[in-house]
C-alpha cells in the first residue's frame, strides 16, 4: 500500500513528538522549547481551520486563546476544579465568545472582518489588562496549579514535571490535530474549502455561507482557547502580554511560515517559529536579525510556506502530484 | 397542474435605472427554454432574481407553487434549483472529479458532521461512478484527477454545467453557456444538453446571446426588451415576429 506524503509526514511528526521525551530526556531546555511550541501549535491549528481552509483571516485570535486561558486558570485556581473540566470550561468560554462575535461580524466583507477581529483582540487584551479583580490586571495571574499525577499500576506520570507536562501537551495537541484531520477530510471540510475558493459558487451549490463560516469560527476560537489554557498551565502564570496583538500576528505568521491549508502546516510553523530563535541564541543580539532574514527568504522563495516548498520539491523529485493538501 | 416556475410582474431598479419592469412568464412543463434579448434588456437581473441573488422591488417568483423571491441562494439550491454563472465558476484547486462530487454531497451541516463518523462509502462509490459517467459525456474523463485550474476555459465551462447535474436539480438555469466556447466544444455542449434533457426531463432555462445555438436547442424562447417580456413562443415564431426583429434580431 502506498501512503500519501501527507500521511507519511504526519506519522513522522507524531513519532518524533512521542519519542521526544526519550530523545531529549537529559536536555530540559529542548523539551521546554518543544512544549512551548506545542502550546502554540494548538491555536495555530484553529487558525488553520479558519484561514487555511475557510479563507477567513483573524488578527485577534490570541484574544480568544486568552479567554480560554483565564477561564481555565480561574476554574483551577479559584474554583478548585480538576484539570479536564477546567480545560473544557476554557474551551467553551472561548468558543461561546467566538459565537457571539461571529454572529454580527461574519456577514462583513473580508477586510472589514479582519479589522473587527483585530479590534476584538485589542478589546480582550484591554480587559485582561484592566480587570484587576478577575485577571490580576497587568501583573497577571500567578500560581496556576498544574494537573496532578496519573498512576497506572506502578507507572506514575507527574504532570508537574517538565516531561510529564510535555506528554500532556503532546496528547492534547495530537487530539486537536486528529480533529483537524477528520474535519478537513469530511464533507464539512469540503464545504469550508469551497467557501475559500468561491463563495458565490458554494452558495449556488447549497452551502450555507454564514452558517458554515460561523461553525468554523466557533471551532477555531474554541481550539484557540485550549491552546491558551495549555500555555498558562505550562508557564504557571497568565499575563495579558501573552495574548496581545503581537501574539495574534505571531500566530498568523506561524501558520503562513508552516503552510496555511496544509494539515501539518501549523505544527511545522509553530515549531520553526518558536524553536528557530532559540537555536539562534548562539548569535546573541543578532539572532532576531537572522530570524528576520530567514522569514524574508521563505516569503520570497516559499510563498506557500515550508509545506508548500516541500510539496513543490516532492513533485519535482517524483514528477507526481503530492498528496499534502488533498483530502480525498 | 401548477407551473414549474412562474414569474409575475417582477420589477427591479438600480438607482434611477429600471432594469426589470413588470416582467412575467411561466414555465409550465419540462423543456429547454431560452431567455434572449439585447444588452440591458434585464435578462441577467431576472436570472439573479430567480436564483435569489437579487430581491425584486415588486412581483413574485413561484417555484412549484412555493414563493421563492428573496430566498437565499443556498436554500434555493437545496430545493432543486441549480445554476451556472456568466463568468465560468469551478473550484480551481479541486480535481475535476471532486468538483462534480462536491455538487452531489449533502450541504446540511448536521449530515456533513455526521458523515465524519458514518462514512457511507457505498454512497460515495455510486456517486463517483455517476460523476465519471457525466465527465465521459463531455470528454473530460481523462482529466478526472487533474485540478480544474488545468482545464481550458471551454472545458471549465463544461465542467461547471456537468457539476450542476450531480445535484439532481428540478430546474437548471444556465447563464450564457456558449460564451467563450469554441465551435467544436459548442457542438459537444449542445449534444450534451440535449442528451441530459432527454434523460432528466426537467426545465432548462438558458440565457444566451448566441442565436444559432439557442434557436437550435430551445423549444420555447422568451424575449425580453427594456425590462419587459416582449414575447414567448417557439423559435420559428420568435424569429418571424416583427417586434422581436425590430427590437433585437434586426
Amino acid at each position: 500500500m502506498k501512503l500519501p506524503l501527507s500521511t507519511i509526514v504526519t506519522i513522522v511528526i507524531l513519532a518524533f513528538g512521542a519519542l521526544a521525551p526519550f530523545i531529549f530526556g537529559g536536555q530540559p531546555y529542548i523539551l521546554y522549547v518543544l512544549t512551548l511550541a506545542l502550546c502554540y501549535t494548538i491555536p495555530a491549528i484553529g487558525v488553520n481551520i479558519l484561514y487555511g481552509y475557510t479563507g477567513l483571516v483573524s488578527l485577534g485570535h490570541m484574544g480568544f486563546a486568552g479567554v480560554g486561558a483565564y477561564t481555565t486558570a480561574l476554574l483551577m485556581k479559584d474554583v478548585g476544579l480538576p484539570f479536564v473540566p477546567s480545560l473544557f470550561g476554557g474551551m467553551f468560554a472561548a468558543g461561546f465568545l467566538g459565537f457571539l462575535v461571529g454572529i454580527p461580524c461574519l456577514r462583513l466583507r473580508s477586510h472589514y472582518f479582519i479589522i473587527v477581529t483585530l479590534a476584538v483582540g485589542m478589546i480582550l487584551f484591554t480587559l485582561f489588562n484592566n480587570l484587576d479583580g478577575l485577571t490580576g490586571g497587568a501583573e497577571g495571574l500567578p500560581g496556576i496549579p498544574r494537573p496532578g499525577n496519573i498512576e497506572i499500576g506502578s507507572f506514575v506520570l507527574d504532570f508537574r514535571s517538565l516531561t510529564g507536562f510535555y506528554v500532556l501537551t503532546f496528547i492534547i495537541a495530537a487530539l486537536i490535530f486528529g480533529l483537524q484531520y477528520i474535519l478537513v477530510r469530511s464533507d464539512f471540510g469540503r464545504s469550508l474549502s469551497s467557501l475559500r475558493q468561491d463563495e458565490s459558487l458554494a452558495a449556488a451549490r447549497g452551502v450555507n455561507v454564514f452558517g458554515h463560516k460561523l461553525a468554523a469560527f466557533v471551532l477555531s476560537t474554541a481550539i484557540a482557547g485550549v491552546g491558551g489554557a495549555m500555555k498558562v498551565l505550562f508557564l504557571r502564570a497568565a499575563a495579558p502580554l501573552s495574548f496581545d496583538m503581537n501574539e495574534s500576528i505571531n500566530l498568523m505568521m506561524m501558520l503562513i511560515l508552516g503552510g496555511a491549508g496544509y494539515l501539518v502546516g501549523p505544527v511545522i510553523g509553530a515549531i520553526t517559529f518558536i524553536a528557530l530563535p532559540e537555536f539562534l541564541r548562539v548569535a546573541a543580539e543578532m539572532r532576531l536579525i537572522f530570524f528576520g532574514f530567514v522569514l524574508l527568504i521563505l516569503a520570497r522563495f516559499a510563498p506557500r510556506g515550508i509545506c508548500g516548498a516541500a510539496e513543490v520539491a516532492y513533485r519535482k523529485l517524483t514528477n507526481k502530484e503530492a498528496n499534502v493538501v488533498r483530502y480525498t | 397542474m401548477s407551473a414549474i416556475l412562474e414569474v409575475s410582474d417582477i420589477s427591479k431598479s438600480y438607482g434611477g435605472i429600471q432594469a426589470v419592469n413588470g416582467a412575467s412568464f411561466t414555465l409550465d412543463h419540462p423543456g429547454i427554454y431560452g431567455l434572449i434579448g439585447p444588452n440591458g434588456a434585464g435578462k441577467t437581473t431576472m436570472f439573479d432574481i430567480i436564483c435569489g441573488r437579487q430581491v425584486p422591488d415588486a412581483g413574485k417568483v413561484l417555484f412549484h407553487s412555493s414563493r421563492v423571491d428573496g430566498v437565499e441562494p443556498y436554500k434555493l439550491a437545496r430545493q432543486g434549483l441549480a445554476r451556472t454563472f456568466q463568468e465560468c465558476r469551478v473550484l480551481p484547486e479541486e480535481t475535476c472529479l471532486d468538483n462534480v462530487l462536491f455538487a452531489a454531497q449533502s450541504k446540511r451541516m448536521t449530515s456533513e458532521m455526521l458523515q465524519v463518523f458514518t462514512r457511507n462509502t457505498k454512497h460515495r462509490r455510486d456517486a463517483e461512478v455517476e460523476a465519471r459517467r457525466l465527465l465521459r459525456l463531455i470528454n473530460l474523463e481523462q482529466y478526472a484527477d487533474q485540478p480544474a485550474s488545468d482545464l481550458s476555459y471551454g472545458q471549465r465551462r463544461l465542467l461547471e454545467i456537468v457539476s450542476c447535474f450531480m445535484s439532481k436539480p428540478r430546474i437548471l438555469l444556465l447563464d450564457e453557456p456558449a460564451s467563450g466556447i469554441n465551435p467544436t466544444l459548442l457542438n459537444t455542449l449542445r449534444d450534451f444538453l440535449v442528451e441530459l434533457y432527454e434523460e432528466t426531463k426537467i426545465v432548462f432555462l438558458i440565457v444566451e446571446h448566441n442565436m444559432e445555438f439557442i434557436m437550435s436547442l430551445a423549444s420555447t424562447i422568451i424575449v425580453m426588451h427594456q425590462g419587459r417580456v416582449l414575447m414567448q413562443g417557439a423559435p420559428e415564431q420568435v424569429q418571424a415576429d416583427e417586434s422581436v426583429i425590430d427590437a433585437y434580431l434586426g
